[in-house]
């Protein structure tokens, strides 16, 4: 299972790629093997706020239906319209193509709560052990 | 389906016990899956003639047609020490309650162990596919069931049916009111179809509750919605349940 070193991870499973007061948001790869063969997806839309913590999607698999959790604060910029098209890049590519939306930062301190690779994947192997 | 919402998100915010809901339906409905769309899906007119009510599922899947059913819910945390933080387990340990319960019941169920692709013109009803963990008896599908998760807390409902009427859900599913239901008989089943009338909802009921106590070595006990879980049912029902936009599958979905 990979976890790019380039990019923070929240304990709700998804990528977050900062880039100024811009992030790029996705889910990783142990959501993705997780949840199984992705089905749909949606998206809150451009200009909607999302808080770190709350929602901004929902996500169906073969298994089961979960809330996206965002792993920022701030103003939904951009979508990944090609998601509608081919909702498997989720499963094949969910650190590039696979991204879900660009987030507008507005508190660049909660990005404390966030896990570097390293932290996220000990996170992953505590979660799978407690099961 | 308002409740069990309720109880779901509510479990996120204040500590709550795990909780499992027995129900019927009083008025015949048929519940989408959460990305179903009703006028895509079913046939809207028929419902509305038949007095056929449509409610959208906070789960996934396909459609249901409620009446003939016993509905189960249960939300826990994936932490609870009964149940898993797992989909594929926790699918499988419900499964296990509810089949030791059917057993009670006269009826020899099993879990699937592969799945079956939809069947044509009722590709959309839940019951034409079987899943990993779902449940069969003679072969054929008797109980589906789906989960949402979110914060650590997961909600899993299905529909054990009581009895199945293959032309009735034909109608509610396809436009096309002369559909072959021969499909749907060789693969659903109900409880009258495999043991007659002698188990009725409440023996069924019974049967399925002494189960989960008995495969999860616990006592069930009858209690009330909390105040939160209350409050959350009202807010549920105005801005979701008795709201046509959100039944239909029209619009944007997020948000609550």
């Amino acid at each position: 299972m990979s976890f790019p070193s380039d990019l923070v991870y929240s304990r709700e499973h998804t990528w977050v790629r900062i880039d100024g007061d811009i992030a790029t948001v996705g889910i990783t790869d142990y959501a993705q093997d997780t949840l199984g063969e992705i089905l749909s997806v949606e998206l809150f839309p451009e200009d909607s706020s999302v808080e770190q913590g709350e929602p901004f999607g929902v996500i169906e698999s073969s298994k089961v239906t979960t809330e996206l959790i965002s792993p920022v604060s701030g103003e939904i910029i951009g979508v990944n319209e090609d998601l509608s098209d081919d909702v498997g890049i989720l499963n094949s590519d969910s650190y590039d193509t696979g991204w879900m939306i660009v987030v507008n930062l507005r508190d660049l301190g909660e990005l404390d709560n966030l896990l570097d690779a390293e932290s996220y994947a000990d996170y992953v192997e505590e979660y799978e052990e407690v099961d | 389906m308002a409740v069990d919402e309720a109880i779901f998100r509510a479990g996120r915010e204040i500590k709550i016990p795990p909780t499992i809901r027995f129900y019927g339906w009083k008025n015949p409905a048929v519940s989408l899956g959460y990305f179903q769309n009703a006028e895509r899906e079913i046939n809207c007119g028929y419902c509305r003639e038949r007095g056929i009510d449509i409610v959208r599922r906070p789960t996934g899947g396909r459609a249901v047609l409620h009446g003939d059913d016993l509905t189960y819910s249960v939300v826990a945390g994936e932490n609870s020490p009964h149940f898993s933080s797992d989909i594929v387990e926790t699918y499988s340990i419900i499964s296990t309650c509810l089949i030791r319960g059917l057993e009670k019941s006269g009826i020899d169920a099993e879990m699937v162990k592969e799945g079956r692709a939809g069947s044509g013109p009722v590709d959309a009803f839940c019951f034409s596919t079987s899943c990993r963990n779902e449940l069969l008896a003679d072969g054929k599908k008797i109980c589906g069931s789906a989960q949402v998760r979110a914060k650590g807390i997961f909600l899993q409902h299905g529909s054990l049916l009581m009895d199945f009427d293959p032309a009735e859900v034909c109608a509610v599913i396809t436009k096309d009111t002369g559909a072959d239901t021969g499909t749907l008989e060789r693969s659903v089943t109900s409880i009258r179809r495999s043991v007659g009338e002698s188990v009725g909802m409440d023996t069924l009921c019974r049967n399925i509750a002494a189960g989960f106590e008995e495969v999860l070595n616990i006592r069930l006990m009858n209690g009330k919605l909390f105040p939160e879980e209350e409050r959350l049912k009202d807010s549920l029902l105005k801005s979701k349940y008795r709201n046509t936009r959100w039944n239909m599958g029209q619009g944007s979905k997020s948000g609550h």
